[in-house]
């Protein structure tokens, strides 16, 4: 018992580093304004828990990574009510990074689903 | 280790949970973990600090595992998303050539003659920022013109250490510290400013790279165009025998002669070796700065903050 769950856990750890820069990408895509760390793990938190199997610390140095790639741009902005907050931004070369990584995964899931389903 | 109570304290476990590794990573971590929490604690302002923070454990992860996360983290996403390191190279011939399939060594070949603009720019902002904040503290406006002053010093560390990790390709901060000012009043705040070590060893390095960059941008200027001429030596030569321009010919009387191609040639294969020890030097030079501006840009860590 111990040992399947310890299974599952490292699957859905990887599955989970996979996804999560597609994840967040779209997630900034799709947003009409810029977004800060903490909105962001919010909404994932709505989704549910399959997008981020880990833990919402898990965010942060993928969103640094992905600024310093130049998908995402961000700036520090002083909030009103709360502490200064850093606000990400997709970039042009970020959407269209996204688009061929949307591609890539519809592929990937469509065969991985064939599979699944004893298509082959 | 049992669960925190405040804000200071999961940050502290969590920076004895980093114990060990790259402090520029830990700074970063840091940086987002307490971001996260004000925002956490801001969402909901009746909640207790405790409470929140016994929520967040399960959310955002205790220290421990948030620890794992970023060194997990740092290691993957490097790789996948840096250009991968030049093949290494088994023979010494194709060590001595390789270098110029390395970034790094032509990154730090132009990091080398930036250094001596950026360099005298730290110093004379950092000198006149020093001699006007001592000569204005008699006057009223000495006190604000100095606290602006050493603001612009750590923003300068910071944007100096981005470009010391694009050309160089040592990891430095990408985050501020914190402003941790939470419950301080003013003068706790400019307190910190003085009393911070990073402040004064920030102000160090930006005094110190005035000499360094003019050092650095003699010393590659110098190899760089010596080994070019000396790879150009046949074009010369060639250029003077079929009397396109003509030498005065003192020393070294061969460039001019018909005869003697073989020292034309000689010379040009040294200047090439050089082009390439040049290279070899300058990579070097940029990893013993690399290593220098870390320590002094970047906070030492297990210091309060």
């Amino acid at each position: 018992m111990e040992d399947s769950s310890s299974h599952l856990k490292k699957f859905q750890k990887e599955l989970s580093a996979g996804t999560v820069s597609l994840v967040l990408l779209a997630v900034l895509g799709q947003s009409r304004q810029p977004m800060y760390g903490y909105q962001i793990a919010k909404r994932l938190e709505d989704v549910g828990e399959g997008v981020l199997a880990g833990k919402q610390s898990a965010l942060y140095p993928v969103l640094r990574n992905l600024e310093a790639a130049g998908l995402l741009a961000s700036e520090v902005e002083p909030s009103v009510s709360g502490p200064p907050r850093r606000y990400y931004r997709i970039t042009k070369q970020g959407r269209e990074v996204l688009h061929d990584w949307v591609e890539a995964w519809t592929a990937t899931r469509d065969s991985v689903d064939a599979v699944l389903q004893g298509g082959v | 280790m049992n669960a925190p109570r405040t804000i200071a304290e999961y940050l502290k476990q969590l920076r004895a949970a980093l114990k060990g590794a790259d402090p520029a990573l830990i700074q970063d971590a840091l940086y987002d973990a307490e971001e996260h929490l004000r925002a956490e604690l801001a969402e909901d302002p009746q909640r207790s600090e405790a409470d929140m923070l016994a929520h967040v454990v399960s959310t955002y992860g205790a220290p421990e595992e948030v620890a794992d996360i970023y060194r997990d983290q740092e290691i993957k996403i490097q790789r996948a998303l840096r250009v991968p390191p030049p093949p290494k190279r088994r023979s010494a011939l194709g060590r001595f050539f390789g270098v110029a399939a390395d970034s790094r060594a032509w990154g730090a070949l132009f990091y080398m003659l930036l250094s001596l603009a950026t360099g005298i720019f730290y110093f004379t902002w950092a000198v006149t920022g020093i001699s006007l904040s001592l000569s204005l503290s008699v006057l009223i406006i000495g006190i604000p013109f100095m606290i602006l002053f050493l603001g612009t010093v750590r923003a300068l560390s910071l944007l100096e250490g981005r470009i010391v990790e694009t050309m160089l390709g040592v990891r430095m901060p990408r985050r501020p510290p914190y402003p941790s000012n939470a419950g301080k009043s003013f003068w706790q705040r400019v307190g910190a400013f003085f009393t911070d070590v990073h402040t004064w060893t920030t102000l160090f390095y930006m005094v110190l790279m005035l000499p360094l960059g003019i050092l650095y941008f003699t010393l590659t200027v110098t190899f760089l165009s010596i080994s070019l001429a000396f790879i150009a030596t046949p074009v010369l030569k060639a250029l003077s025998v079929a009397d396109v321009i003509s030498l005065q010919c003192g020393y070294p009387y061969w460039l001019c002669d018909n005869n003697y191609w073989p020292l034309a040639v000689l010379t040009c294969i040294a200047g090439v070796f050089m082009l390439f020890a040049t290279l070899h030097m300058v990579r070097g030079m940029g990893k013993l700065h690399g290593a220098m501006a870390k320590s002094l840009l970047v906070r030492i860590v297990g210091e309060d903050a």
